[in-house]
């Protein structure tokens, strides 16, 4: 158990990743601002790099496949955050406020 | 050995609370700053894989430019000291339960599978992967991207600008008659 502890492996990156991927799910599930949301799916997206930049550096010697997806990756990422948050701050501009279940009652 | 042991686990931990800080923070700006940090410890922790352009990539694209432009659009449409709320709780039970569900089946697919065919599979496509692969081959795609993006953004602004225009003239319209 303390070996597994001690010797920093794989396993130790995916369980982060996945930590991390789960904590996002979760933002995105409970909260109820959407600008937290958009934060929440970025954390996911974030799991996904440092699950591709771990198996690169334990499995690919030359990291440069894994550096190449987990860059990709990282550019979507931060390109549907920004274009997340410019439809947000459209649909503020119409509403005055950024609650999804305000927003659901208001279409309704 | 003591050092590295401590430095990864201090950004383990410091990555999770981050991460917790945004979705649980009370105010928007706390989630603001706590994302600021997520960025920073993540790019972090590419430095311990020894992937230095990723790491410096996302410090300047996540840190300098995405942060900035979030605080800024928070400050712009005057929410920074908004009080965030959670859903109520029987979602968040709900949507726990679900999290832990799905986190335990990812455990036992992992458990069941790591040892034989994801780490062949990974490498089956690292060998099939031409072998001289040059980082700068792909900065040509990349710019790419980098244009459609920009395209892609103005086009949609320009159409939400449309919609919004629209109905605000309905709306006008209809307070008229």
């Amino acid at each position: 158990m303390i070996n597994a502890l001690v010797n920093i492996g794989l396993a130790h990156f995916l369980i982060l990743s996945l930590i991390l991927f789960l904590t996002g799910l979760l933002g995105v599930l409970i909260s109820r601002n959407m600008l937290r949301t958009v934060m929440s799916l970025f954390i996911m997206s974030v799991s996904a790099v440092i699950n591709f930049a771990a198996f690169g550096y334990y499995c690919d010697k030359s990291m440069e496949n894994a550096n190449m997806i987990s860059v990709f990756v990282l550019i979507f990422a931060v390109i549907q955050t920004i274009i997340a948050l410019v439809i947000l701050y459209k649909i503020y501009q119409a509403n005055e406020f950024l609650d999804a279940e305000k927003i659901k009652d208001k279409e309704n | 050995m003591v050092t590295n042991l401590i430095y990864f686990y201090f950004l383990f931990f410091a990555t999770i609370c981050c991460a917790l800080g945004i979705i649980f923070a009370p105010m928007m700006y706390l989630s603001a700053i706590s994302l600021f940090l997520f960025v920073c410890f993540s790019s972090l922790i590419y430095l311990y894989l020894n992937s230095v352009y990723l790491s410096v990539f996302q410090f300047i694209l996540c840190g300098l430019f995405l942060s900035v432009y979030l605080f800024l659009l928070i400050k712009k449409i005057g929410r920074i000291n908004l009080r965030l709320g959670l859903a109520p709780a029987s979602k968040i039970i709900v949507s726990s339960i679900f999290v832990l569900l799905f986190g335990a089946l990812f455990v036992l697919y992992f458990l069941q599978e790591f040892d034989s065919s994801l780490y062949s599979f990974f490498n089956a496509v690292v060998e099939k992967s031409f072998d001289a692969v040059n980082f700068k081959h792909y900065l040509y795609p990349l710019s790419l991207v980098g244009i459609f993006v920009l395209v892609s953004a103005a086009v949609l602004r320009v159409f939400l600008d449309n919609s919004l225009t629209h109905e605000q003239q309905k709306e006008n319209e209809e307070n008229c008659s």
